[in-house]
């Protein structure tokens, strides 16, 4: 559907295009009334967003079972390297929940939170890092604690057998955990040293090595790496219409590629229309209507209330004789939540053709009672 | 719900106003243009109102606001209507280059190296697939990062992060010219 959508808006524009040095005022607009739907088709309203919220809510509550389901999943795989999206959801889990109530913030792209959302990652990565750092230094005493371990057993058998071949064992024993242990710390020192030559502030990414998983610096750092992509992508989902079913990097890349690709070209589109319409650019009226319009759209969906907005900036451009474009300031091309809306300011839509013929307020006033708008009948006797 | 809807009319709202005073600084500035030169100056103030939402916050404004400014007329143009210093200069893209080329090469042998170890570890066809796949993601990021302003010099993930305010942004500058074109188209139409 969206390929032939957007097949279907390519040949348009491309039509458009050509039909430019036309009549190109009767083309232009044929066309938006049936783009309008594809438009809405493809540009989505905010449901994928709050599918995405409620995605991200639930692994918390999954955790868990979650990362008992990854670890063994991961013993069965030999590589990670086709598991992009397999381990992301389990990923989601792993992630620390800040991160996970992200998304909509970043979707919404928020002023106040975005200037804060990279503060939240850097704070996450932050945490990640110390929770590196533990996993390292747990080794560490791990590894110390089995070596005692080792050295009170290896005594205590001493004392008891007198052998000195587990002695010699219990040494070697020591000496490769020591060993180990020089190799941990000295690849713990040069990730170090790594980041922080890279990195001035010392926010190292920590990650704790999955069961079954190299456990080599790099390929934890790679690890990490991969599972920002693969959250961000997450987001891009959400965003991106019709990329709820699709996994895998490419594919994902392709359709945003493509939806990018495609509101590039309505804005060009658009300002090519916009540049058609008006000779002089003027656009003082269109402005004042579309700003009572946005003012409107944000009251909530009692009808009356809305159509009482809605309806009083009509009235100023009946007095200032700006008929047609009143009709702009009732016409609401905006999500299917607000259909009911729709179907209840459609009315009034007739009416500033009325007006044109007859004197204003008589007729406003009758074509009112009319329609039913008793509110906004009373408010006209008023004025 | 609301907070949502709320915050993005406002910036349609930031984004119209914008748009439309840079409109008329257009054209004020030079009468009488033909079509072409009307579409260019709506495109350009629309973009310039666009990037200037962001205040020069992520990468794809500034580079949008600094690529308008290399024209010259433009650029005075640019300066009259955002006298305030939202215009930053693009970084010196040598010193990112000569940076991204040591990391690109150190890449370049580790992923060589690591491709030897795999083939001896899983055998010729399973990393075949997967460079198959490496390259695919590769051409696509190229592509992208030719599409999103700015996303040349960027890593894969500040460019997936770009690419999502990115979009947010076009949404918002297509509905808002949507909603004027249809306004527009409707006032012309009934007189």
């Amino acid at each position: 559907m969206d390929v032939l959508e957007r097949q279907w808006m390519n040949m348009k524009w491309q039509q458009s295009a050509t039909h430019l040095n036309e009549d190109y005022r009767l083309s232009m607009f044929s066309i938006p009334s049936i783009q309008d739907q594809q438009f809405q088709g493809l540009v989505e309203s905010d449901q994928g967003i709050v599918e995405l919220v409620a995605q991200a809510k639930k692994p918390d509550l999954v955790m868990e079972n979650g990362r008992n389901n990854f670890c063994r999943a991961e013993n069965s795989l030999n590589y990670d390297s086709c598991v992009y999206w397999n381990g992301s959801e389990f990923e989601m889990n792993y992630a620390i929940p800040t991160t996970a109530s992200c998304p909509p913030e970043v979707a919404v792209a928020n002023k106040v939170k975005e200037a804060a959302l990279p503060e939240k990652l850097g704070s996450a990565a932050r945490r990640e890092s110390f929770k590196k750092r533990k996993s390292y230094k747990a080794r560490e005493l791990k590894v110390v604690a089995e070596e005692q371990n080792r050295e009170k057993k290896a005594k205590g058998r001493v004392e008891e057998e007198d052998s000195k071949i587990t002695k010699q064992n219990s040494n070697s024993k020591r000496t490769t955990t020591t060993s180990n242990n020089n190799k941990e710390t000295s690849a713990d020192n040069s990730k170090g040293n790594s980041k922080l030559s890279e990195s001035p502030k010392p926010d190292y990414i920590h990650v704790r090595a999955r069961r079954g998983q190299a456990t080599d610096s790099h390929s934890l750092a790679e690890r990490v790496r991969r599972e920002k992509i693969s959250e961000r992508m997450k987001y891009l989902q959400g965003l991106v219409p019709g990329c709820n079913k699709i996994t895998g990097k490419a594919r994902m890349l392709d359709e945003i590629i493509n939806y990018v690709q495609s509101l590039q070209r309505q804005v060009e589109f658009l300002s090519m229309k916009l540049a058609a319409i008006n000779p002089s650019l003027a656009f003082d009226i269109e402005n004042f209507m579309v700003e009572e319009m946005f003012l409107a759209s944000t009251s909530s969906i009692p009808t009356a209330g809305v159509s009482f907005d809605v309806i009083n900036p009509s009235h100023i451009q009946f007095n200032s004789l700006q008929q047609g474009v009143s009709c702009y300031g009732l016409e609401m091309d905006v999500n299917p939540p607000d259909i009911m809306l729709r179907r209840t300011i459609s009315s009034p839509v007739l009416m500033p053709e009325i007006l044109l013929e007859s004197s204003y307020l008589n007729a406003s006033i009758s074509t009112f009672s009319s329609s039913g708008f008793t509110e906004a009948g009373n408010v006209e006797l008023e004025k | 719900m609301k907070a949502r809807t709320g915050y993005s009319t406002s910036l349609k709202q930031e984004f119209l106003k914008k748009w439309i005073k840079g409109i008329r600084i257009y054209s004020n500035f030079k009468k009488d243009m033909n079509i072409l030169e009307r579409k260019k100056a709506i495109k350009l103030s629309a973009d310039l109102a666009i990037a200037s939402t962001r205040n020069a916050s992520t990468r794809w404004s500034r580079t949008l606001t600094a690529n308008i400014s290399k024209n010259e007329t433009n650029k005075i143009f640019v300066e009259q209507i955002f006298s305030d210093s939202e215009v930053i200069k693009k970084e010196a893209p040598s010193r990112l280059m000569a940076r991204s080329n040591r990391i690109a090469s150190k890449k370049i042998w580790r992923r060589s190296h690591i491709t030897q170890i795999k083939a001896r570890k899983m055998g010729p066809y399973a990393v075949k697939a997967r460079s198959i796949a490496k390259k695919l993601v590769k051409n696509r990021t190229k592509v992208l990062k030719s599409l999103v302003p700015g996303g040349e010099n960027m890593d894969g993930i500040s460019l997936i992060k770009e690419t999502l305010d990115y979009i947010v942004s076009l949404r918002v500058q297509v509905d808002v010219m949507r909603r004027l074109a249809s306004a527009a188209e409707n006032s012309t139409r009934s007189l």
